[in-house]
């Protein structure tokens, strides 16, 4: 479903501080996939998740989604991908504060056009599969971490996109919510068919994965 | 999106009201400050075209350059036919100015005497209600005469007064007047230098029959004084000529161009110091939010949003501050302009200015208004260009690292 095809990156490409922070990434990801990019802290995991979601740039090679390059399109087009395409779960949560809970999961839908009773509908029957369905009327920072971080799955989800890319998401929160989180994660993966690739070095992440990508100094390992 | 806006607007409350005082002070100060700007200058050339002036004057081309009886109008009938068939004119009559020296018993004083038509006077300027001591609308010998010039003279009401001067053939005439009223207009120099004698006899003593040197016409409406001048210039004999008060106020139109300069310059002033506080209240608000905004990027948020969103923040806020401050200002401004607050001893300063009243009116004007409103609106828009380019200067992955 997804191909990266010689996919480098530099930062500060030319100068004396340049970083090859991606090396020749050749890499598909299938539909359906519950993976994950292992590797040491500044390998490049993060690197590599934000090319696939469209969120950075790439130095050169081609990223194909659904049979479509996406790596080299306008910011407009690239904006269009990650609204309809891709769900993004980061460490930080990264909930808008002043949106309560279920606005903040019912918001990629309201920005893709849905009306308000496809949103609730959709927006009660993740939250009931997260187990946050009686926070909904919660603004975030009267939420735990657990808890909000489920939002953002949840934000992530409700939308159906091809992909959820999820960077350290448990990375914030402790061993019990670290599992519940990473339980949801596969519940979701297996009933709603979700493909799920997450960037972490977190035990908990890399043993309940399917797969394991590992990736060192920017270069895949085989 | 409008929605996040207004709760962004109750999240971020310090920006928030910040932008809203401060929008509404400067429109509400903008709207008073400029209606007691045109209130005090059109109340000014009110009173100065109300007490003498009237609102358009009609003379022989070459009197106002080079004076004297050479240039007179001879034909008073053909115009006054002409103005009796143009609306709009509250009233008309023609005056006969004369120069010359006043004496009594005491004393001497160079004189204006003015040939006036009493009653019509009474229509077109001030000179019944500036009325002082004894009698108005008087006859045969009387004067009616400015009250600095009767002090100046020491004369009081029934004193007899002699003139000498000349008619208009340039023969020379001495006469013997008794001072029968006297005015006060407030304006020193008008006061202390006029007098006047119904028309009648002033004719056979200056053999001035049919003769003007201008005639003064009072428009109805001021905002009709360029259509009625235009109408009586088309018919008006080749060697005379209109002008309007513009041009007989020309230098006090131009000193209240001068001063509105200024006033606006001022206030422009006062405008860029409030544009830069709510710019940069903005600009700080913006930068704080710089990762809320690398999030609503990630998510699939375009530039195009984040701008719309910045956009109708700042749209809520100045729209809520002017829809408060614009029916408080307008009440202001209506409310002074039917009571003026009075400012004792102004008429004395600014008296060179043909101030004749402590009064201090505004003007309310809707179009004045909505010009005030719009412009502090639009600069309000305009100052969340410079944030919205702010945000649009990080890529999503760099704004979401911003801390
Ligand atoms: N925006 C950036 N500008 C410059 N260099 C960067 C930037 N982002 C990442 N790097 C560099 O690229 C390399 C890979 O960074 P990346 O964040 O992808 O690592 P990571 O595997 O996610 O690390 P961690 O486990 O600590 O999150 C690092 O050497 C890092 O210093
Ligand atoms: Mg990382």
């Amino acid at each position: 479903m997804i191909q990266l095809k010689g996919v480098n990156k530099y930062f500060y490409q030319g100068e004396p501080r340049e970083v090859h922070a991606l090396r020749d990434i050749d890499l598909t990801i299938e539909k359906g996939e519950f993976s994950v990019i292992s590797g040491t802290s500044g390998c490049g995991k993060t690197t590599l998740l934000n090319a696939i979601g469209v969120l950075d740039s790439i130095s050169d090679g081609e990223i194909i989604l659904d049979g479509k390059e996406i790596a080299n399109l306008s910011a407009e087009a690239k904006t269009e991908i990650r609204l309809h395409e891709i769900g993004f779960v980061f460490q930080a949560y990264n909930l808008v504060p002043v949106l309560t809970a279920e606005e903040n999961i019912g918001l990629i839908m309201r920005m893709q056009g849905f009306d308000d009773a496809q949103i609730s509908q959709r927006v009660r029957e993740i939250a009931t599969l997260l187990q946050i369905d009686d926070k909904l009327d919660s603004l975030p920072n009267l939420l735990s971490g657990g808890q909000q971080q489920r939002v953002a799955v949840a934000r992530a989800v409700a939308s159906k996109p091809k992909i959820i890319l999820a960077d350290e998401p448990t990375a914030n929160l402790d061993s019990s919510n670290s599992k519940a989180l990473m339980n949801m994660m596969q519940t979701l993966n297996e009933k709603e068919g979700v493909t799920i690739l997450f960037a972490s070095h977190d035990n908990y992440v890399v043993e309940s994965v399917r797969r394991i990508i590992r990736l060192d100094d920017g270069a895949l390992v085989t | 999106m409008f929605k996040l806006a207004l709760k962004n607007i109750l999240y971020y409350k310090g920006r928030s009201v910040t932008t809203f005082l401060l929008t509404f002070i400067s429109a509400f100060f903008f709207i008073v400050y400029v209606a007691f700007m045109d209130g005090s200058h059109s109340s000014m050339l009110k009173n100065a075209l109300d007490v003498y002036t009237g609102s358009l004057q009609i003379y022989q081309k070459e009197y106002r350059d080079k004076g004297g009886y050479d240039y007179l109008i001879e034909e008073n009938q053909k115009v006054f036919e002409i103005l009796s068939d143009i609306e709009g004119i509250k009233a008309y009559s023609s005056r006969l100015e004369t120069f010359g020296i006043a004496s009594s018993k005491k004393h001497s004083a160079a004189m204006m005497l003015t040939g006036v038509d009493f009653s019509k006077e009474a229509k077109l300027s001030q000179l019944q209600k500036a009325l002082q001591e004894g009698l108005y609308d008087s006859t045969g010998t009387c004067l009616y005469m400015g009250s600095e010039l009767a002090k100046k003279l020491q004369l009081t009401i029934g004193d007899e007064v002699s003139f000498v001067g000349s008619a208009i053939d340039y023969s020379f005439v001495a006469e013997l007047f008794k001072l029968c009223g006297t005015f006060k207009t407030g304006m020193y120099d008008f006061d202390r230098q006029s007098a006047f004698m119904n028309r009648p006899y002033f004719d056979t003593i200056f053999l001035s029959q049919n003769s003007s040197s201008y005639i003064v016409s009072m428009a109805e409406q001021m905002s009709d004084n360029d259509s009625i001048a235009h109408q009586i210039s088309r018919d008006l004999p080749t060697d005379l000529r209109v002008y309007t008060w513009e041009e007989l106020m020309k230098s006090m139109v131009e000193l209240m161009k001068i001063d509105s300069l200024f006033g606006y310059i001022s206030i422009s002033l006062f405008f860029l110091v409030i544009f830069f506080v709510i710019m940069i209240y903005g600009f700080i608000n913006v930068s704080t939010r710089i990762k809320e905004f690398g999030i609503l990027k990630s998510i699939g948020l375009s530039d195009r949003d984040i701008d719309r969103l910045l956009f109708y923040e700042i749209f809520i806020l100045t729209t809520g501050a002017l829809m408060l401050a614009t029916p408080l200002g307008s009440w202001l401004v209506y409310y002074f302009e039917i009571y003026p607050i009075v400012i004792p001893g102004m008429s004395e300063i600014y008296k060179e200015y043909g101030v004749v009243s402590d009064e201090v009116p505004t003007r309310f004007e809707p179009l004045t208004i909505i010009w005030n409103v719009l412009v502090v609106f639009f600069l309000n828009l305009l100052s969340i260009l410079y944030p919205m380019f702010y945000v649009r200067s990080f890529t999503p992955v760099e704004a979401m690292r911003h801390v």
